[in-house]
């Protein structure tokens, strides 16, 4: 069964105590977002962007509410599904790239499907067409430490795709590039986004992400500000 | 889209020791040390096991009962050993956290996690164990030859040999794995939002 509304937030609260204090990291966010979607999630530092990332990748568990991924509630699934929800269903995309540092960009963007249990040869061939389709293919037996900071981050958002995921959590992806090469990240990811019809949700401070999204969410103090249409 | 459809993440033993060799070859010389410090472990214990059995035809007279101060050197070097290995796995994992947190983004279940480091510890135990024998057969030719004679040696069977090989490296793989258990458990356990947001 496929929903229009591949994500569905409802009175989502994330509280931490702290110090006998209660912090409302999120404090009642409610969010639809449909299939095929750019979404761009933007406050500053502390508006609760990280914390609604981890509940939405099942990261993290919310302390009220719910996060219904497809129409099924993930606050229900175990920690079994949960793992296959992750390896299958959301692709991640990191500030920081966050590669296996003792394995070869091939070997990376092949891992996720050594952990959905595709044959090691076709994991390989799906690694090597995603990299080529990164603009990667001459990369493909380099380690992380041997690619500039734009290649990795090519690397990681081949990885998030190695499942053929139907979301992508993006955490500032731009963050640690360059003018110019957080623009080719943004271009590849817009590109996917409109191509292979991904939801994409990208928290961000980048104003040139942000433009070319659908819809802008602004939050503030664990709560959604306001939606703008980009 | 191909692949297990029903659900589940897989996490194959085969995955393991690929992975496991991958950081055990980029992260050499750490390996190296692990390895070493097991090899001497079981070096020494071969090493007086076997000089015990060569001499044992001649002499009749046990030198690594729990009343020699052998014995006790042997369990304090085993006892070294296992600490050692167990320290140098938590810097592992330390330095690993990251790591650990992508590859649970990624979908490895806690389970997976703790394969990765005790295949890991059980790769460093083995060839720590093999190299530890052969240091310690080679110990004990040596010093059995000069002392009573080669004579001896020969009277000792292969069989015998075999046993004391396949025991002493046996004992090496258990407590290497011994050793890994506390921080491979550590690293299995880490909670994936903690671990990304980790800065060494």
């Amino acid at each position: 069964m496929s929903y229009d509304r591949v994500i569905e937030l409802k009175e989502l609260q994330r509280h931490y105590e702290m110090g006998g204090d209660t912090i409302k990291a999120l404090d009642g966010v409610d969010l639809d977002i449909s299939r095929g979607e750019y979404i761009s999630i933007v406050g500053p530092s502390g508006s609760g962007k990280t914390t609604l990332f981890n509940l939405i990748g099942g990261l993290d568990k919310p302390t009220k509410g719910s996060v219904y991924i497809d129409g099924v509630a993930i606050s229900q699934l175990d920690a079994y599904e949960l793992a296959w929800l992750r390896c299958r269903k959301i692709g991640y995309i990191f500030q920081s790239f966050n590669l296996i540092q003792v394995l070869t960009a091939l070997e990376n963007v092949a891992l996720p499907t050594v952990f959905a249990g595709v044959p090691r040869e076709e994991g390989s061939n799906r690694a090597k067409k995603l990299l080529e389709s990164v603009g990667l293919r001459d990369r493909l037996n380099h380690r992380p430490t041997e690619l500039s900071a734009g290649q990795q981050q090519r690397v990681a958002i081949a990885r998030a795709l190695a499942n053929d995921p139907s979301i992508i959590l993006a955490d500032e992806p731009t963050g640690n590039l360059d003018l110019n090469t957080g623009m080719e990240i943004i271009d590849l990811l817009h590109g996917l986004n409109k191509t292979r019809g991904l939801t994409l949700i990208a928290a961000t401070h980048d104003l040139k992400m942000i433009k070319a999204s659908d819809r802008i969410v602004w939050m503030r103090d664990g709560k959604i500000e306001k939606i703008e249409r980009g | 889209m191909s692949g297990d459809q029903s659900g589940r993440v897989t996490f194959r033993l085969t995955d393991a020791v690929r992975l496991g060799l991958d950081y055990i070859k980029r992260r050499f010389s750490r390996s190296v040390i692990n390895m070493a410090s097991i090899a001497l472990a079981d070096s020494f214990l071969t090493a007086l096991l076997l000089t015990d059995l060569f001499s044992g035809s001649q002499l009749n007279s046990g030198s690594i009962g729990v009343d020699s101060p052998q014995f006790w050197l042997v369990l304090v070097a085993l006892v070294v050993m296992v600490v050692g290995v167990t320290n140098s796995m938590l810097i592992s994992v330390y330095e690993r956290y990251r790591e650990i947190g992508t590859m649970k983004c990624i979908g490895a279940l806690d389970q997976h996690i703790l394969m990765l480091f005790i295949v890991e510890s059980s790769i460093q135990g083995l060839s720590g164990g093999i190299l530890g024998y052969i240091l310690g057969l080679l110990a004990a030719i040596i010093s059995t030859g000069f002392t009573i004679g080669f004579d001896s040696i020969q009277g000792v069977s292969t069989s015998t040999l075999l046993f004391s090989f396949l025991a002493t490296t046996i004992l090496s793989l258990v407590l290497s794995v011994v050793a890994s258990i506390y921080p491979a458990l550590r690293a299995s356990r880490l909670d994936p939002v903690e671990a990304l947001q980790y800065e060494l």
